[in-house]
């Protein structure tokens, strides 16, 4: 395999470059350890939901899931018209619209599944609240309807706001007691967005710059080695060179946050750093065939990660963005990687309105991936044909 | 047959890089391509290797036709490219181990080839170094070694001793007759005809992309009307001596520049022997003499009526 060991070799030489920002990912590290302690993005500090709430009929069942909404939702006063609603939520007036059919107490009381109908923006966090409340609302309600048969709506009503405000407080002990380190591995793993990118951007640029280089593809082409087993063994290079940067930055990251390690969440922060390892080699590789020469190169690894990793929430949390610059930073991987850590630091078990945001950001990061390389086949083969 | 083109043609818009070409290789030969910067000689031999598409023409290789998957041709062909070729992050072993290793994977095999290119080239004391830290012979000498590790049957070398001093550029030509001696065939491309003339047994002329002569140096030089050149060193020279040179029977051109007294002149015999008669009967005081054989560079400037180099 001599593409595959040449590829080791130019990893190797460019070791040194890449120490100095693993050295920085884990000076910062160190800084962040010794000097606070992100507590800020622990507990529920998260601004409420923008609902707006529609109901075609006037239920104790409803009223009551309303109430228990309110904590997390300020109900907006909006015409129920179709454009309005549309603008509103385009202009982030409201981000969450919540309809209640007609018969809906009625089949839910006779034990049928009936449905909220909701519209709402993608990748708001308080509006995953707002879902997780509705799903506990009525989960809770189903639980006593099924369990005392005949109870009326509004005892159904009564017990369930009281059950829910105890969970409220028993979440929240949940989580105070978990410390004030909560948040030090969704803090590493954030970070490690910055670092992964641009170590990932700079090691597969600097594979693709030497055999992008126009006498070397020549050169190589002479050769019985076909251009599809070059390519083969250069993505698996990269891939081995991927895996082994997330092995080291995952592995810092878990080792600052030891602490936290045998929490429930620790595996999902794993994975979804992975994906993103996966998400960044893709689009590392899309960059690499755009760009020409080292210090491009350089540059745009600096632009691209360090823009997006502003944007996306990485540094500051997302909530402390406003929703313009997270609505263009939802266009980027690094936006659903930060969201997913997010999920995760909320995460309580393994399904729920939590569990399928998470799912869904690591969803739409291998979705990035995939376009990356679809985009990059895209444009290699335009290259090819001029 | 080791390469075989037919009514070859290539062109970059409206310029023809390559007009009509027809070539053939024999086994054993090493074979001239001669011709001035932007003649087509490139384009040629990227053509043959099926690096560049051709809008007409057939190529064989072998006596296969050749494409660019036809990779058991490829693994039989050494190439030495107009431009140095190897990676900057690999030493010189690395280098030479690399382009090796297209060809050959068997490692012990490998190795001992990596090193005996190493030798033929003479870069043994260099194996460590890398590229950027050699000089320019040494650069165009691992760009050979790179080449030819794998002991090819054809070896196809375009310009490789561009920018290359005259001690090194004797060392290539030495190790390419040597390559040819121990069995393969090679084309050798150059613009320096004094090489062309050292090395190949048989040279094919190029210019604006279209063949102008091919034959050995012996056919091409009996192709041009021109015999040999006198040159003479003489002090002083008066008209009537002056005369008597012009109106020999051969005589094409006689200049004297003060110093030198040359004399071009047809093919025909005893040129050199009248031109001393008279000199020593006349009692012409005279230094130097010597004379020349037309050079390519005679048979290029008679076909084209320019100098092969400006
Ligand atoms: N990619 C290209 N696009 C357009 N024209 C080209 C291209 N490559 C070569 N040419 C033209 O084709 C002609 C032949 O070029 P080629 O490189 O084959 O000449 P050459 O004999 O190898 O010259 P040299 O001795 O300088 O290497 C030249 O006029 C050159 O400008
Ligand atoms: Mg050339």
């Amino acid at each position: 395999m001599p593409v595959f060991k040449l590829c080791l070799k130019i990893f190797k030489k460019n070791i040194p470059v890449m120490m100095i920002y693993f050295g920085l990912f884990i000076a910062v590290s160190i800084m962040m350890i010794t000097m606070s302690t992100p507590t800020d993005q622990t507990g529920f500090s998260v601004s409420k939901a923008r609902v707006a709430f529609f109901s075609e009929e006037n239920t104790p069942l409803v009223e009551g899931l309303k109430t228990s909404l309110a904590e997390n939702a300020d109900f907006i006063d909006i015409e129920d018209d179709q454009e309005i609603l549309q603008d509103s939520l385009y202009y982030r007036k409201i981000n969450y619209v919540l309809r209640i059919p007609q018969n809906f107490t009625a089949d839910f009381m006779t034990g049928a599944d009936p449905k909220v109908i909701k519209t709402s923006i993608p990748g708001s966090t308080s509006n995953v609240y707002v879902d997780l409340k509705i799903e506990s609302y009525l989960n809770t309600a189903r639980m006593y309807l099924d369990l005392i048969p005949g109870i009326s709506q509004e005892k159904i009503k009564s017990q369930v706001l009281s059950d829910m405000a105890e969970e409220t407080e028993v979440e929240m002990l949940r989580r105070d007691s978990s410390g004030s380190e909560t948040g030090l591995m969704q803090y590493f793993f954030n970070y490690l967005a910055y670092t992964f990118m641009f170590i990932i951007i700079m090691g597969v640029s600097v594979i693709m710059l030497v055999f992008n280089d126009p006498i070397i593809k020549q050169r190589n082409s002479c050769s019985p080695f076909s251009t599809t087993k070059i390519n083969l063994q250069i993505f698996l290079s990269i891939l081995l060179f991927t895996f082994f940067s997330w092995i080291v930055l995952a592995g810092l990251s878990l080792t600052f946050a030891i602490d936290e390690i045998p929490n429930f969440n620790t595996k999902y922060y794993v994975l979804n750093s992975l994906i993103f390892a996966l998400t960044s080699s893709a689009l590392s590789y899309l960059i690499a065939s755009l760009v020409k020469g080292r210090e491009a190169m350089i540059a745009i690894a600096n632009v691209v990660t360090l823009g997006s990793s502003f944007i996306s929430g990485v540094f500051i949390p997302q909530d402390l963005l406003s929703e313009g610059v997270l609505k263009i930073a939802s266009f980027l991987p690094t936006y659903w990687f930060v969201r997913g850590n997010r999920m995760i630091s909320m995460l309580m078990e393994k399904s729920g309105p939590v569990f399928d945001e998470m799912v869904s950001s690591m969803l739409i990061q291998l979705g990035f991936a995939f376009g990356f390389f679809i985009l990059t086949m895209i444009v290699s083969k335009k290259k090819r044909s001029v | 047959m080791i390469v075989e083109v037919k009514n070859l043609v290539k062109r970059y818009g409206d310029l023809v890089a390559v007009d009509d070409l027809d070539l053939e290789v024999m086994e054993g030969e090493i074979f001239g391509l001669l011709g001035p910067n932007g003649s087509g000689k490139t384009t040629a031999i990227n053509c043959i290797l099926s690096l560049l598409k051709f809008d007409n023409g057939e190529i064989k290789v072998f006596g296969k036709p050749m494409s660019p998957e036809a990779y058991d041709i490829k693994k039989d062909i050494g190439i030495v490219m107009q431009e140095v070729a190897v990676f900057n992050e690999l030493t010189v072993y690395e280098n030479i181990d690399y382009f090796c290793g297209l060809y050959i994977t068997d490692k012990s095999e490998r190795k001992k080839l990596v090193e005996e290119a190493i030798a033929f080239v003479g870069l043994g004391d260099f194996k460590k170094f890398y590229p950027k830290k050699l000089s320019g012979g040494l650069l165009r000498r691992l760009n050979i070694a790179c080449g030819i590790s794998h002991k090819p049957k054809l070896i196809i070398l375009d310009e490789p001793t561009v920018a290359v001093d005259p001690q090194s550029r004797n060392k290539i030509l030495e190790g390419i007759v040597e390559l040819n001696k121990n069995g393969a065939t090679v084309i050798y491309t150059s613009h320096y005809m004094e090489e062309v003339e050292q090395i190949c047994s048989r040279i094919m002329i190029l210019d604006n992309g279209k063949v102008i002569a091919t034959g050995t140096k012996e056919e091409l030089k009996e192709m041009i009307s021109l015999g040999e050149k006198i040159t003479l060193q003489v002090f002083e020279m008066e008209d009537t001596h002056m005369n008597f040179f012009k109106t020999m029977e051969n005589a094409v051109s006689v200049d004297y520049d003060g110093k030198f007294l040359v004399m071009k002149f047809q093919k025909g015999n005893s040129n050199l022997e009248q031109v001393l008669d008279y000199v020593k009967s006349h009692k012409i005081n005279f230094g130097k003499i010597h004379t020349e054989m037309p050079t390519l560079n005679d048979v290029f400037l008679e076909i084209t009526g320019k100098e092969l180099r400006d």
